[in-house]
């Protein structure tokens, strides 16, 4: 945790022979935890998805039974320009929101995380967005982006913008529109994550740190950070594959319009997949998804990793 | 090692509770002295408020016009420009909303699949969890990142396998299906990992010097040091769950089994829709959230050591 | 201790739960079936919301009863999804309600669907309105119940205080100035000339119907006319912006029923709706029927529409009774029913015509009678399998087209170059 703790092995690694018993011990252990779980992610995650790999490389109506077609779908996503489109405004998208919803969402877990009259009521407040009907967010963020008389262009027309962006009904501005308006959303719910997260961190690491004669800036930076390393991982983690998921605000909002300028990915695989029946190669590019998430989890996991060493 | 967890015990007795230690009640003993310290904190916390009030006015922006929508005649909903206040307050939408659809059935189905699916994820999870945090066998890297790679595929990559599977078993049109497919998530596993990877190891290690196997320790010091993770788990489940859509509609079919979301949708003709009757169903619906949230958000104040004395 | 005791406490519960499977079932009760009769599933949507299916299921109760219909209902918004992966599963609901061709296409030219040319040829071919489009190399795998097509609704208080007592055969053009001439600005309060949805069928497939040409071509010139047509009524401000109305998710009902729009070209669908509405007092607009606006002034009338359709699950449970239902449903007696209600049946004779305007509240003039023949109604979309994709493409580009990114004569272009690559494989 802190540079002063000695890491510690709990049940310390294998090193020699007399250990193995020790080892063999703690891998039923492990998995007596793990199982209750794991049975069930198995049977019903696991094997569908696996099952929904294979098809990435099948020919497959839902109707009739699939048919080997090997790297078919594979050339044929290559060569579609709306893939590489969404791929683009997918990418673009988890660029926008990973960090800004992260950055906003640890601002107001440090907010709220002490003692005022009232907190939980900010603390709800703050979650709102998160259960509001989907259509209400979208007509009233639509409303406020509008290009001629929206709040948000009178505004940046007053500070002396002459050409304030058309946001929702321009192809260069819809997908920033859709960001600014899905971290406005979601940066409660991570915010709840960051505030069970800050509940961990040892009082008297502060204490230590204030005797050493740290700014607030300092304390923060070298005390809260690192500390909530772990669950910054998940954050990150769970922004990135939300990001990349991203589907429901986006057919609200904007459908993927105007022309294909914020159609993502998972718009992509439900519209071929059980929009038009074409079930292997809408699994094929959730399998490139996937990869990509994956890599970029992976990336993350080793760092993690590394730090905590 | 076991001082070591000893002393971060009694020293966290001390403080109180985990926050820094600028608590509102320090405040309050000291008030009357203010020396320049306590009196800046004053201000601090003025400020926090006035940046708060703001912030959630800005937040409360949709929610309001849901509301207000809730109350208009369905032909004056969806106006240009847009109306904030209805000309004429329809209150009978309220009450016409129970006889129009069974409201009352699906919000108890909504509960009863959002309380079960978030028991057995919380338990299950924080189970898995431990496993994959406090214990150390080969493989267990590996796996974890298994889990972590299913969240990123889409379910509408892997629906229709799914559901062919669950049709096999006899189970599609009954809550079970959802049940299991939903409470089993990778989610609350890795929640739960990250969260336990923050305890400090010398506490378990400390317990099982004490003589605790390691379904003690998951039970007796690590649960109890857990529970703003649990809170904030077993309210994200409940959100996700009580929100969910295009799970319930693909599984349940009958009627009876439906969810206040597929209620909800069921506003939704061919060609229009009723979005007076829809928002007002959504403003009903958000208040058993804000009920789970109002009790669960108190355990983000508990630090992990106070909480820890008592396991 | 004591939290290993609640932690079992809350796993125990947990289980009961589980395990009691449906307990929490509360919603209302399913009627169950009665003895001796043969029970008939049927996929419908919206079944609350969408009258139609209540009354053709009374109706074939009340007129055979051994029969008990049982809907299977589902969500107008991702109907065709469900029933994709309720087949997947080898679901066996009887009789599966077609939404729309392009589905029809899907599910009939996969093999899901039982051919039904004896029933077609029961109810007889030449009255079905809308059956050609079922036509499978011969072979009819669905029969149409419902035909919905496209006329133009106005609202008689506003053109008559502009002086216009009859919008009668009117061209685009004429029509165009008509809306500029009702368009008004009045104490803050704008009443715009007509108001276009921002479904792309309001240019586009229009313009195929009256130019008689195919959606899934390729070559969209015969677009341009049309989208000039529609721009200049957004430039000119006589209809709300495209951009405005689809971020705002403008309803059309509010837009007619409030009295913000004094013309606006709708399916017949909205009869029963604007019925409904005035009944309920929550709309005062005095309203008619008029032809949709032609391109050419030859006293003919084309539109387009699209039927709905009754077909057999292949893997139903049974075949006979479904059948049976099709066709009664596609009837004369299927057609009374439905009428009654407001909805235009696919069967068309004089009778059931006469039958529909007699509908209280139905505006009874002549102009709404003759709105109510068109001469030719052409289809919405063709049927094959490439109008899925097709009509994504068309949908994207007809955006772009509307909120000004592109110029009629690029988007058109692009639409051409879009469909022959991704859709058609040139």
């Amino acid at each position: 945790m802190s540079t002063e703790t000695i890491p510690s092995t709990v049940a310390p690694a294998v090193h020699s022979r007399g250990n193995r018993k020790q080892a063999r011990r703690n891998t039923l252990i492990g998995w007596t935890f793990i199982l209750p779980n794991f049975l069930g992610f198995l049977a019903f995650t696991l094997i569908p998805v696996l099952a929904a790999f294979a098809l990435s490389f099948m020919e497959w109506t839902s109707f009739t039974a699939p048919k080997w077609v090997g790297l078919a779908n594979f050339q044929r996503m290559f060569a579609s320009d709306s893939f590489w489109i969404a791929l683009r405004n997918t990418v673009v998208y988890a660029i926008g929101h990973v960090p800004l919803t992260m950055a906003l969402a640890l601002l107001l877990a440090m907010l709220l995380n002490r003692k005022l009259k009232g907190i939980g009521f900010f603390r709800v407040a703050i979650f709102f967005p998160y259960i509001t009907s989907l259509v209400a967010v979208a007509v009233v963020w639509n409303m406020l982006f509008s290009p001629d008389n929206g709040p948000i262009n009178q505004f940046l027309t007053t500070i002396g913008i002459a050409n304030p962006p058309g946001w929702t009904s321009s192809s260069d501005w819809a997908l920033p529109a859709v960001i600014i308006t899905s971290v406005w959303r979601d940066m409660g719910y991570y915010m709840v994550l960051y505030l069970a997260g800050l509940q961990a961190i040892p009082a008297e690491l502060y204490e230590a740190a204030e005797v050493d004669g740290a700014s607030a800036w300092q304390r923060f930076w070298n005390v809260t950070i690192p500390s909530l390393r772990p669950t910054t991982f998940f954050v990150v983690v769970m922004l990135t594959v939300s990001s990349f998921k991203v589907f429901d605000l986006i057919v609200v909002m904007t459908n993927g319009g105007p022309g294909r300028s914020t159609t993502v990915l998972s718009q992509l695989i439900y519209q071929e997949g059980i929009g038009e029946g074409k079930f292997g190669y809408s699994s094929a590019i959730s399998l490139v998804l996937f990869l990509i998430v994956l890599t970029v989890t992976v990336l993350q996991f080793k760092i993690q990793q590394r730090r905590e060493r | 090692m076991t001082n070591m967890a000893e002393d971060l015990k009694a020293e966290s007795r001390l403080l109180g509770t985990g926050l820094p230690p600028n608590s509102a009640e320090e405040d309050r003993r000291t008030e009357r002295r203010r020396s320049p310290r306590e009196q800046k904190k004053r201000t601090t916390d003025l400020v926090i408020y006035a940046a708060l009030v703001v912030l959630v006015a800005a937040l409360m922006v949709p929610f309001i016009w849901m509301v207000s929508s809730s109350l208009k005649e369905n032909n004056q909903v969806l106006t240009v420009p847009i109306q904030w206040i209805p000309t004429e307050f329809v209150w009978s939408n309220y009450t016409d909303i129970w006889t129009r659809i069974p409201m009352m059935g699906y919000l108890q189905n909504s509960l009863y699949l959002a309380v079960i699916i978030t028991c057995l994820q919380v338990l299950t999870g924080s189970l898995a969890a431990y496993g994959f945090s406090k214990v150390r066998f080969p493989g267990r890297d590996v796996l974890f990142l298994a889990y972590i790679g299913t969240i990123a595929v889409p379910w509408q990559a892997y629906m229709v396998p799914q559901y062919i599977m669950m049709q096999n078993l006899g189970l599609t049109n009954s809550f079970n299906a959802l049940i299991l497919l939903q409470a089993f998530g990778a989610f609350g596993v890795f929640l739960m990992r990250q969260y336990y990877m923050t305890i400090p190891d010398e506490l378990c290690e400390a317990a099982r010097i004490d003589g605790l196997s390691e379904y003690g320790i998951w039970a007796r010091v690590i649960l109890p040091l857990s529970k703003p993770a649990l809170a904030s788990l077993a309210l994200l489940t409940f959100v996700n769950t009580w929100n969910d859509y295009m799970g319930p509609f693909i599984y349940l079919t009958s009627n009876r089994l439906w969810t206040v979301q597929l209620g909800l949708r069921s506003f939704v003709g061919q060609f229009d829709a009723e979005y007076a009757m829809i928002m007002t169903g959504s403003v009903i619906s958000v208040i058993p959230i804000l009920a789970i949230f109002l009790i669960g958000q108190r355990y983000f104040i508990q630090g992990i050591a106070t909480s820890g004395m008592k396991g | 201790m004591k939290r290993t005791t609640l932690a079992a406490i809350a796993l125990a519960v947990t289980a009961g739960l589980g395990l009691s499977g449906c307990a929490g079932a509360a919603g209302p009760a399913e009627p169950q079936g009665q003895e001796g009769k043969t029970r008939l599933t049927v996929s419908v949507w919206n079944y609350e919301g969408t009258p139609e299916f209540k009354a053709l299921f009374d109706s074939y109760e009340a007129a055979n009863p051994d029969i008990d219909i049982e809907p299977v209902d589902i969500l107008a918004d991702d109907y065709p999804q469900k029933v994709t992966t309720m087949l997947a599963g080898g679901d066996t609901t009887d009789v599966l309600t077609m939404k729309n061709v392009i589905d029809y296409a899907r599910y009939a030219n996969n093999g899901q669907l039982q051919e039904i040319n004896g029933v077609v040829d029961t109810v007889g071919k030449d009255n079905l309105a809308g059956l050609d489009a079922f036509d499978i190399g011969g072979k009819y795998y669905a029969a149409p119940y419902r035909q919905d097509f496209w006329l133009l609704y106005y609202n008689k208080d506003l053109l008559k205080a502009a002086g216009v007592e009859n919008p009668a055969d009117l061209t685009w053009d004429e029509y165009t100035a008509l809306a500029k001439k009702l368009t008004t600005e009045a104490g803050g309060k704008k009443v715009y000339g007509t108001y276009h949805h921002i479904w792309r069928s309001v240019v586009q497939a229009i313009a195929a119907a009256q130019d008689d040409a195919d959606q899934n071509s390729g070559d969209y010139g015969f677009f341009e006319d049309q989208y000039n047509t529609a721009l200049d009524l957004q430039k000119s401000g006589a209809t709300l912006d495209f951009g405005t109305a689809k971020s705002q998710k403008t309803s059309y009902r509010t837009m007619f029923e409030t009295g913000q729009a004094a013309m606006m070209p709708m399916g017949t669908w909205y009869i029963a709706g604007i019925l409904q509405a005035k009944k309920d007092g929550k709309s005062t607009v005095d309203w008619g029927l008029a032809p949709m606006p032609q391109k050419n002034d030859d006293g003919k009338v084309t539109t387009f529409g699209s039927p709905t359709a009754f077909a057999v699950n292949k893997n139903a449970a049974h075949s006979d009774a479904a059948k049976k239902f099709i066709e009664w449903a596609a009837g004369e007696e299927g057609a009374k029913a439905i009428s009654k209600i407001g909805v235009v049946p696919a069967l068309q004779n004089d009778a059931i015509t006469a039958e529909y305007f007699k509908l209280a509240g139905m505006p009874t003039d002549e102009l709404s009678k003759k709105a109510f023949t068109p001469d030719k109604v052409a289809l919405e979309m063709p049927v094959s399998d490439k109008s899925a994709a097709t009509d994504k493409v068309l949908n994207q580009e007809h955006d772009l087209i509307m909120v000004g990114e592109r110029s009629v004569s690029d988007g058109v272009a692009e639409m051409g170059k879009r469909v022959k690559s991704e859709v058609l494989g040139q």
